[in-house]
Formats: C-alpha cells, sequence, structure tokens
C-alpha cells in the first residue's frame, strides 16, 4: 500500500468535487441530469489555453510553480467564459425545452446532443492531440510517510478548498444562494415569494460552468488538454454528486474527494485498468445503500 | 369599461381560467373585492375555487378577462412580480420552504423589499408570532403543521400586501388548530390588511369571514354577507346538488 495513493486520490477527486457541483447544482433545481456538464470543463482549459497561446506574455513561472501570472489571468477568463457558455446553451437548447413543458428524458438527450457537438467543436478547432499549459519540470516536495506532491498539485489543492469554501458562502449567506435553495426545493412557491425563477436559473449555469472551468484549467494544468477530458469525467461526477447528496455542495466534494481516492486506491491494489469502474461501482453501491447520498436531504 | 370603485382592491372580469386552453375551469368569474373585507370564497369540490386564486396570483393560465390590483391591470402579470405589487398568495400545502430555516423563509421573501425596510418587517412579523420568533435557526421542515400555517402566514404579511389570498389554511389541520388560523386571520384583518380566503370547512370559514362568495361550475353562484348565510337551506342545497337553486342569482 503507497501513501501516495492518498495525494493522488485527493488531487483527482478535487477536479471531480468542482466538476460535481455544477452538475449538484443543475440537477437539484432543473431536475435533469445535464450529460454536456463535462464539455465545461474541456472549454474551460481550452478557453484558458488559447488566451495564454494568443497573449503571450507572462509565461515566466512563478517561484516554485510551473505557470506564468498570465495563466491566473486566463483562469479567471476562462472561468467567466465558459460561465457564459453555459448560460448559452440554456438560453439557446434548454430554456424553449423548459417553456413546453417536456420530459426530463428530452433534456437528457438534448444534453447527451449539446455534449457531442461542444466536443467535436473542440476537435475541430484544436484537434485532438493533448497539449499542455507548461512544458516546465516540477520537483515534488517530500510530505513525510513517503507522500510527495508538487507545488502545482498542492496550490489546486489550496484554490479548490477557497472555491469550495466560496460557493458554500454563497448559497448559504447570500440572497442568490437563498434563492437558489428556495428554487431547488419548491420552484412555485419560491415564484410567490417573489423569486425570479429565471433569474435563478442563469445564475445556476454560470456558476456550474465557471467552477467547471477551474477544474479544467487546473486538470490540463497537472495532467493535459484534450477535447475528452471532461467527457471522461462524467461518471465520476455523477457518482460524486449522487454519493455527496444531489443539491450539497459539501456533499458533491465530499462524494469527488472518496470517488477520487476509491479510483486512485483501485489502481494501487487492482490495477490501472480498472480505474474507470470505480465510478460505477461507488454510484451503484450508493444508490442500493443510501440513494439519497451522504449529505443529502430525504424531502419531507 | 366599469369605473373604478375606489375602495374597491381586487376585481377580476368575466375571468376565464384553466390549465387547457379548451378546458376552462373558471368560467367567467366577476369578482370585486373591497379594502380590508374578509372574503370566503366557498363552493363544492371541483368548483373552481383554487384555480380561480391561483389564476389570480399568475399560476394558472389566464384565457380570457381581466385582473385589476386597485387600478393597476395584473392580468397574466407573473407571479414573481406580483408579490411586489402588493398581492400575496399562501398556497394550501408545501406552503413554507422546509429546508430553509425560518428566519430564511422571511428573508428570502423580505427579498422584494426596499433594502431598508427588511430587518424591520421581519422583527415586525417575529412580534406577531412569538412561536416563531423562539425558533429563528430552526429548519421550517422541523414545524407542525399550525406552525407552518403562521410561518406561510408571517411570511405573506411580510411585504403589507394589499390583498392576502389564503388557499385552504386549514386543510389538514386539527379543529384546534384551525380555530387558531382563523383567529390569526381575523388578527390580521382587524389591522386593515384585506383577506381572500377559499375554504371548504364552510362554517369555519363562515364564522370568520366579513362577506362570502359562493362558485358552482367555475360561476359565482352567490354573493352577499358572510352572517346567517351558514344557516342558509340554500347553501346546504348548493353543496349536495351543483346548481344555483330558485332565489339565488346566477
Amino acid at each position: 500500500m503507497n501513501a501516495q495513493a492518498l495525494i493522488d486520490g485527493l488531487i483527482a477527486g478535487a477536479m471531480i468535487g468542482l466538476g460535481a457541483i455544477g452538475v449538484t447544482l443543475t440537477y437539484s433545481i432543473l431536475r435533469f441530469a445535464n450529460f454536456a456538464h463535462g464539455e465545461f470543463i474541456a472549454w474551460g482549459a481550452y478557453f484558458a489555453l488559447a488566451l495564454v497561446s494568443t497573449l503571450g506574455v507572462g509565461m515566466d513561472p512563478i517561484g516554485p510553480f510551473s505557470f506564468g501570472w498570465m495563466l491566473i489571468v486566463a483562469a479567471v477568463l476562462a472561468a467567466l467564459l465558459t460561465g457564459g457558455l453555459a448560460v448559452l446553451l440554456d438560453r439557446l437548447l434548454f430554456a424553449s425545452f423548459r417553456s413546453r413543458g417536456s420530459a426530463t428524458i428530452i433534456m437528457v438527450i438534448a444534453s447527451f446532443g449539446a455534449s457531442m457537438a461542444l466536443r467535436a467543436l473542440l476537435e475541430f478547432v484544436f484537434t485532438s492531440k493533448p497539449v499542455y499549459f507548461t512544458r516546465e519540470l516540477q520537483i515534488a516536495v517530500r510530505l513525510g510517510g513517503g507522500m510527495r506532491a508538487t507545488p502545482d498539485q498542492l496550490l489546486m489543492l489550496a484554490v479548490t478548498a477557497v472555491l469550495v469554501l466560496g460557493v458554500h458562502l454563497l448559497l448559504t449567506r447570500s440572497a442568490i444562494g437563498r434563492q437558489m435553495r428556495a428554487v431547488s426545493e419548491n420552484p412555485t412557491l419560491a415564484r410567490l415569494a417573489g423569486v425570479d425563477v429565471r433569474r435563478v436559473i442563469r445564475w445556476v449555469w454560470f456558476l456550474g460552468g465557471s467552477l467547471a472551468a477551474s477544474a479544467g484549467v487546473m486538470s490540463g494544468l497537472l495532467v493535459q488538454i484534450r477535447p475528452y477530458m471532461g467527457f471522461d469525467l462524467l461518471l465520476p461526477l455523477f457518482a460524486a454528486a449522487i454519493l455527496g447528496g444531489i443539491g450539497s455542495v459539501p456533499g458533491a466534494i465530499l462524494g469527488g474527494l472518496i470517488v477520487g481516492l476509491c479510483e486512485s486506491f483501485a489502481v494501487e491494489l487492482i490495477g490501472a485498468e480498472w480505474r474507470a469502474a470505480v465510478g460505477f461501482v461507488v454510484l451503484t453501491l450508493v444508490l442500493l445503500l443510501r440513494p439519497q447520498g451522504i449529505l443529502g436531504q430525504v424531502a419531507r | 369599461m366599469t369605473p373604478v370603485h375606489p375602495s374597491v382592491v381586487l376585481r377580476t372580469s368575466a375571468l376565464v381560467a384553466g390549465y387547457e386552453p379548451d378546458l376552462p375551469i373558471v368560467k367567467g368569474v366577476d369578482l370585486a373585492v373591497e379594502r380590508g373585507d374578509f372574503l370566503v370564497i366557498l363552493g363544492p369540490n371541483g368548483a373552481g375555487k383554487s384555480t380561480l386564486v391561483k389564476a389570480i396570483a399568475g399560476l394558472v393560465p389566464i384565457h380570457g378577462g381581466t385582473i385589476a390590483l386597485e387600478d393597476e391591470d395584473i392580468t397574466a402579470r407573473a407571479a414573481h412580480r406580483l408579490v411586489g405589487a402588493g398581492l400575496a398568495f399562501v398556497p394550501q400545502t408545501e406552503n413554507v420552504f422546509t429546508t430553509l430555516s425560518i428566519d430564511e423563509n422571511l428573508k428570502l421573501c423580505a427579498g422584494v423589499l426596499p433594502a431598508a425596510l427588511r430587518a424591520e418587517r421581519i422583527e415586525a412579523a417575529y412580534a406577531m408570532f412569538p412561536d416563531l420568533a423562539a425558533r429563528r435557526a430552526m429548519a421550517a421542515g422541523g414545524l407542525s403543521g399550525g406552525q407552518r400555517q403562521m410561518l406561510a402566514t408571517a411570511r405573506a404579511l411580510l411585504i403589507e400586501p394589499r390583498v392576502i389570498i389564503l388557499d385552504e389554511p386549514s386543510a389538514g389541520l386539527s379543529p384546534k388548530l384551525v380555530g387558531e388560523v382563523f383567529e390569526t386571520l381575523a388578527r390580521v384583518n382587524a389591522t386593515g390588511v384585506t383577506i381572500v380566503l377559499v375554504e371548504q370547512n364552510v362554517r369555519a370559514g363562515l364564522g370568520a369571514a366579513k362577506s362570502a362568495l359562493v362558485l358552482a361550475d367555475g360561476r359565482v353562484v352567490h354573493r352577499g354577507p358572510a352572517a346567517g348565510l351558514a344557516d342558509d337551506p340554500a347553501l346546504g342545497e348548493m353543496f349536495l346538488g351543483r346548481h344555483a337553486p330558485q332565489g339565488w342569482a346566477a
């Protein structure tokens, strides 16, 4: 048993968790599984890549990290752009189905189509060849107990923690967060309480898209950027969202960490070819044993 | 054009509403609620009572006629914009956010008010319902049926509405709690708030209200003072048969 699996699992889990927050929020408010959510991860990474390579300044690595300040700027802009893309996708596609009162399955299949189209667009523009934000080599730091992590990896864990805390505070302390929770529980009553449900839906898409983009930039920095990077994460994202309990942000991140750790330990114990199966196994077990998830609430 | 009566708060003219355009449930209702009135809407099952008030609240599609709040035309206005205009609606079931705390339930609704007024109105609501004040941080899902009704009413009153509409607030409550709910409503009405109430519990409804409106098959079959109506034999007939009895104007 290698303690390094713990670090690898946490890092993979942090990215899954960030993506799963968007899945859990859109699911709890719009009541459908958005299969296109993984594409926001990939689009976020490519937006950042396009910005970094077009502007081409601020590329010299900062301190112990492998990237320059331009990537930080690009990551923020990519989050905003991807949030915008998510709002646009809803406006062009899902809003029209909602106004017609379409069945959930139609929304799900439409999201599948959107996923393919968005991914194909990336392959068309950027080709399917993997690309990297940086070619810098990083020396891993010893953390004790046989564990090592690169400064980039440690920074990404810290950024994830800050983002999750931020989203949690937004949901629990701000007016828009209260409105999101209200719409998630009872959209009709929310309207009667004066909540503009359409505005809340736009916020949810924006927030979910932005967080997915952050996960994409991190994944691109730590692993690589390729058009399938988000799609391949789809199953772990759903496993994490359901494991944590639909609608729960702390649940999504906790679910993400658990799925990430399970994957990492599975690689360690039974072999890398089983990694992708872990999401399925976790999802199946949760649905059998605790369908409402770890932090999910049973409807009263 | 009917001249606008200054004391009428809520008026519907020839209102036709229903979930499907070719299946109207409310079939041309004229309603005029005077300021300060406590109106109870009665009628047999399927008469269209709930549909009528839901249509006024913007929850059911309107296929004809108009709705006005004082001199403002609010026909087909989005539900979330009616709250700001001063129309509060309390649905029959699921009328509080169970996953939000009591305080959050009130803060959510205070969102339509100017920022400077919010804290003051929430405190006023707590003053009116001390039971709620003692449990501010508690999730509303933990409240009893009567307390939920109280919170739902407090939530609606927060905006100091011109009219508050309640859809069967007594549904599912014990007789003792029904009495409490109607006492609370009478207290609210005494402060000058106009109340429109849909009620299945005829005696309790008539006991609390000042005026009554009886619907049958989507149409108004009787309107008048609430007092004495409970003993009117025609009312019993109304609920057994579905048609307007002799002597009552349809």
